[in-house]
């Protein structure tokens, strides 16, 4: 168990440190554009792929071993049931952690189905990027979106059906729209959102 | 037969009847118990576990049922908070809010009339736009076709309000909410640093509605969905919105479910009060982990304090959100059921066990009272066949027909009777037969006594004489037969007499005078022996009863078992033997001392007829030197008579010390041998010498000297001058044997036992005293010793003298006193 916490809390020390150290980057950035300067598509890709890297280590390192030991499962109400978060938790309640730790960044898990509404996309931005993202998966959707007369620069990469255990929650949960996931659908995609002020 | 109390003479006794059924009544009672109690303690066992796995299952599906119900309610609300008016609205306030150029006055004045419940600004948040739309949604306007707000969530929602991104009430419902919220923990919850987060507020006391409510806060994102602008904050009454859920399940008549957060205050109840605590704070614990399960508690909850089963479920999505986070407080459900009822059946069960087994019990007693009866009353008849066997009074045979074992005994009882019959039919007559064998033997017995000749009587214990033969009839002239007559008074006898009888009779007839008196008179008493010895002074087994004189002898008589014995009495008449006896006795004196005078008289006459003579001689005689010789001649006359007075008053107490001493009893005989020569002519006796070494005696002497003196002198005297005198020592088991053996003529067999007879010889007149063997035996006797002489006739006679080694110096390792020197004698010769 204490190897479990310590393995999460490393990996959850490990993402912080990865982001805080693109947000720094990013705020030295904007502080001497004369001398460095770096794009938001550049800083969305890198926090990209440390999520991508976080979330596969997790999924395939802790929750599919202990899993497959028998040792720990991974359940949707891991608090009561004393196990493992699910991959898709993890990455929701670390975006949490980051949106808390008021630093601007932020991102989430937008589904074409999501289990619950709070997951479904929000903008009609978001709406239309995952409809391009269904048919090209592989490149990210950017653009700038405004809320009010706040503007942020905001990347949408696809997710896929990375483990066993996301085909098999979505599938039978009792709330899911969609229970026909397979392995490696895409099953929505990761709104990465940057502030521009 | 009838049924005596014969059978149990002690009042405290049980009867066999009430052993069986006694021990029926355990056979069957202690199973019954037994059983009833394992039965009673499982069924309950089972009764508690599988009500423990029904009230949590249904304790978890309350949960989830609930669950449903809060997570509904919240997605309705979630619905207000994602429209887009709202939401452009609510981003314009923000806006707003950050614009520097912005004035606060209007605010706090909006603020202030609020507070004093202004008209036109209560109208201001409860008529405007965004307030239209949430009494739109609450009337459900928006909600899909199919879906209205059910009638018993509209009812239960108290307030519904929208505060924006300051906390500050932007619209409302009703007029009921406070103006600012940024300080309330829902609101910062809710808004959770712009990051928004729902929060449901844990159940309290609201007394602007006055009522128990609950909150759901809402944060309304922006249309980005990047960050909080506004929180929407739903009060709503917890008693009418879990009511209909919570008070529709029940079982039995008390089994219901319950909602109580975490720290059991009670959420909604059919029974207690929302609001109230459980009545027994230590059972929170038990029934609120973040697990569902059943507990076994000691207390229900609701005021009872006995033993329950719980079971409980924690509402899983509720719990989450609940104050902020899991760790803040979750609810859970709640399902019990009174014990009383729970465990009915079980005691229903039991009550209807103890009424079978009561007649169970019934009918065991009563089979056992009509078995007890079937097997007793054979064993009672047989019991009282015995006591009339055993009076000899059984003549019937034994009535049993029970079939078994029982009538085997009884038949076999009838035949034990017919045998013990006959058995002492025979008995009878033998006793019959032994009996005139005894008085055929008594009257032969009394016969014989009365022919002898010698008065017998015998005595009880109690001096009662219980027979007398003839001969005591006659010598005491009876006539009258006895009648408990006294010893005494059949004998007259001094009361002296009478006493020593009766110490006699006493000591059971150990009379002290067993000894032969009158044997022991027939020898004539040594004259010079001292009366050392221990003589009875002078008592006799006589009686002198008349004239007649009685030599009497007690003897016991053994008699039955358990009685004293009786005390014969021999009564002999030996007046006749007596007197001859004492004539006897005075013959031999007489003998004896006519002996001894003619003896001392010829002893002295020769030395004093030669005193005589010299006298004559000296009266005449001038020459001096010739009555020198005659006066050496009176003196050695004079010393011879005193050596004769001496030898017969045996004086030799000129012993320079009368204390023994230890010396080799062959240097005594050697001396004795040497002074024996001077006096007697030995000259043609060959003497032979076989000692057995330096054997030591502890003895004077002296005196053992002068005995050997006698002893050789004996010898000397019987060789006549010429033949072989033979001495020898021999050593045997501590004593030592010296042999004085001569070749002369030996002692004829009629004088051999008067040998040692004081003044006894068989020398001429004048020749020897009688006293020589005499003294020789007193000395050896003074030292533990003895002289034995053996005889035979023409071949010489062997005077064998015994004394104890002295073993104290024998010890010393002399070597002549080993075994082998014994047994090789070393011979040696002199002339």
């Amino acid at each position: 168990m204490d190897y479990l916490r310590f393995a999460f809390q490393a990996t959850t020390v490990a993402f912080l440190l990865g982001g805080f150290w693109t947000v720094a980057a990013l705020h030295a950035a904007k502080e001497s554009p004369a001398t460095i300067s770096i794009s938001p598509e550049k800083v969305a890709d890198y926090i990209h792929a440390i999520l991508e890297a976080d979330r596969t280590f997790y999924t395939s390192h802790i929750v599919n071993r202990l899993q497959e030991k028998g040792i720990l499962a991974s359940t949707e109400h891991w608090e009561q049931d004393n196990t493992l978060p699910l991959p898709a938790q993890f990455l929701q309640h670390s975006g949490r952690i980051v949106a808390e730790s008021g630093r601007g960044i932020r991102y989430r898990l937008i589904g074409f189905s999501p289990i619950y509404q709070r997951n479904a996309p929000a903008t009609e931005f978001e709406r239309k990027a995952l409809d391009v993202l269904r048919r090209q998966p592989d490149r990210p959707v950017t653009g700038i979106v405004s809320s009010g007369k706040k503007r942020y620069f905001q990347a949408i990469y696809s997710d896929r059906a990375v483990s066993s255990a996301c085909v098999t929650c979505h599938n039978s949960h009792p709330l899911s729209p969609k229970q026909d996931f397979k392995l490696d659908d895409v099953m929505g995609g990761i709104a990465i959102t940057i502030p521009l002020e | 037969m009838t049924t005596t109390p014969t059978s149990s003479p002690a009042g405290a006794r049980w009867g066999l009847k009430t052993k069986v059924i006694l021990s029926m009544l355990l056979v069957g009672i202690i199973p019954l118990v037994v059983g009833l109690g394992m039965a009673f303690w499982q069924g309950s066992q089972e009764i508690r576990e599988i009500s423990g796995e029904s009230f949590e299952a249904l304790a978890t599906e309350a949960a989830r049922k609930l669950d449903l119900l809060v997570v509904e309610e919240i997605s309705h609300t979630a619905r207000i908070a994602h429209d887009p008016t709202i939401i452009r609205e609510l981003e314009r306030r923000r806006d707003a809010s950050r614009d520097p150029k912005r004035s606060t006055s209007a605010l706090a004045d909006l603020e202030q009339r609020w507070t004093e419940r202004d008209p036109a600004a209560i109208e201001s948040l409860t008529e405007n736009t965004l307030s239209a739309l949430l009494h739109e949604y609450y009337a459900g306007v928006y909600s899909p076709p199919g879906q209205l707000l059910p009638q018993v969530v509209r009812a239960s929602t108290k307030m519904l309000f929208l505060t924006d991104v300051q906390g500050v009430l932007v619209a409302t419902m009703t007029d009921h909410p406070a103006f600012r919220h940024n300080d309330t923990p829902w609101w910062q919850g809710a808004f959770n640093k712009a990051v928004g987060k729902l929060y449901i507020e844990d159940i309290r006391f609201d007394d602007r509605v006055n009522t128990y409510v609950f909150t759901i806060s809402l944060p309304i994102m922006d249309s980005l969905r990047y960050e909080a602008v506004g929180v929407l904050h739903h009060v709503i009454d917890a008693k009418e919105f879990f009511s209909p859920s919570t008070h529709a399940i029940r079982f039995g008549k008390t089994g219901h479910v319950m909602l109580i957060d975490s720290s059991g205050i009670v959420i909604s109840c059919p029974i207690l009060p929302t609001g109230v605590p459980l009545s027994d704070r230590n059972l929170t614990p038990l029934v609120t982990p973040q697990h569902h399960g059943w507990v076994e508690a000691s207390s229900d909850g609701h005021g009872g304090q006995s033993t329950s089963v719980i079971g409980f479920a924690p509402l899983p999505e509720t719990s989450r959100a609940t104050n902020g986070s899991i760790d803040n407080g979750s609810w859970h459900t709640f399902v019990w059921q009174s014990s009383d009822e729970l465990f009915a059946p079980i005691q229903h069960l039991l009550t209807w066990v103890m009424v079978f087994g009561a007649v169970a019990i019934m009918l065991l007693v009563s089979l056992g009272y009509v078995a007890a009866g079937r097997i007793v009353t054979p064993v009672r008849q047989l019991q009282q066949a015995a006591q009339a066997i055993g009076r000899g009074e059984l003549q019937t045979p034994i009535q049993i027909h029970t079939g078994d074992e029982l009538e085997d005994l009884a038949r076999e009882f009838t035949r034990m009777n017919a045998q013990l019959k006959a058995a002492f039919a025979g008995l009878t007559d033998q006793v019959k037969l032994k009996t005139q064998e005894v008085q055929v033997l008594q009257q032969s017995t009394d016969q014989i006594l009365d022919a002898v000749p010698t008065p017998i009587l015998l005595i009880d214990a109690h001096h009662v004489v219980r027979y007398i033969n003839q001969a005591t009839r006659e010598a005491f002239a009876i006539q009258e037969p006895l009648s408990n007559a006294s010893l005494f008074s059949i004998l007259s006898l001094d009361q002296d007499v009478q006493k020593q009888l009766q110490a006699e009779f006493q000591m059971n007839g150990n009379t002290a005078a067993t000894m032969p008196d009158i044997e022991r008179q027939t020898v004539p008493r040594d004259p010079l022996q001292p009366h050392t010895d221990h003589e009875p002074a002078g008592h006799r087994s006589e009686l002198t009863i008349g004239s007649r004189i009685y030599h009497y002898q007690w003897f016991r008589l053994p008699t039955k078992l358990g009685e004293e014995d009786s005390i014969g009495l021999v009564l002999r008449d030996i007046t006749d033997e007596s007197r001859l006896q004492d004539k006897l006795v005075q013959a031999e004196k007489m003998g004896s001392l006519g002996v001894l005078t003619a003896g001392i008289g010829h002893e002295l006459n020769n030395p004093l007829f030669g005193i005589i003579g010299l006298g004559e001689i000296l009266q005449d005689e001038q020459d001096l030197e010739h009555m020198r010789s005659c006066a050496r001649d009176i003196v050695a006359h004079g010393r011879r008579m005193a050596t004769i007075i001496r030898d017969f008053t045996g004086v030799t107490d000129r012993e320079a010390s009368d204390t023994p001493v230890s010396v080799p009893v062959e240097e005594v005989l050697d001396k004795a041998l040497a002074t024996a020569q001077t006096s007697v002519d030995m000259k043609d006796i060959v003497i032979h010498k076989t000692y057995a070494g330096n054997t030591p005696v502890s003895v004077l002497p002296d005196q053992l000297r002068q005995a050997f003196v006698n002893l050789l002198t004996n010898a000397a005297h019987a060789m006549k001058g010429t033949g072989t005198l033979t001495l020898s020592t021999v050593v045997s088991n501590h004593t030592v044997t010296t042999t004085i053996a001569d070749s002369g003529p030996g002692i004829s067999k009629q004088h051999l036992t008067k040998v040692f007879d004081p003044f006894f010889t068989t020398k001429e007149q004048g020749e020897g005293s009688g006293l020589g063997l005499t003294v020789a035996r007193r000395i050896v006797r003074k030292f533990g010793g003895d002289i034995r002489i053996e005889c035979v006739e023409d071949r010489g006679a062997a005077c064998h003298v015994m004394l104890p080694i002295n073993t104290s110096t024998s010890s010393t390792g002399d070597p002549w006193t080993t075994s082998a020197s014994r047994s090789k004698p070393q011979p040696s010769h002199s002339s």
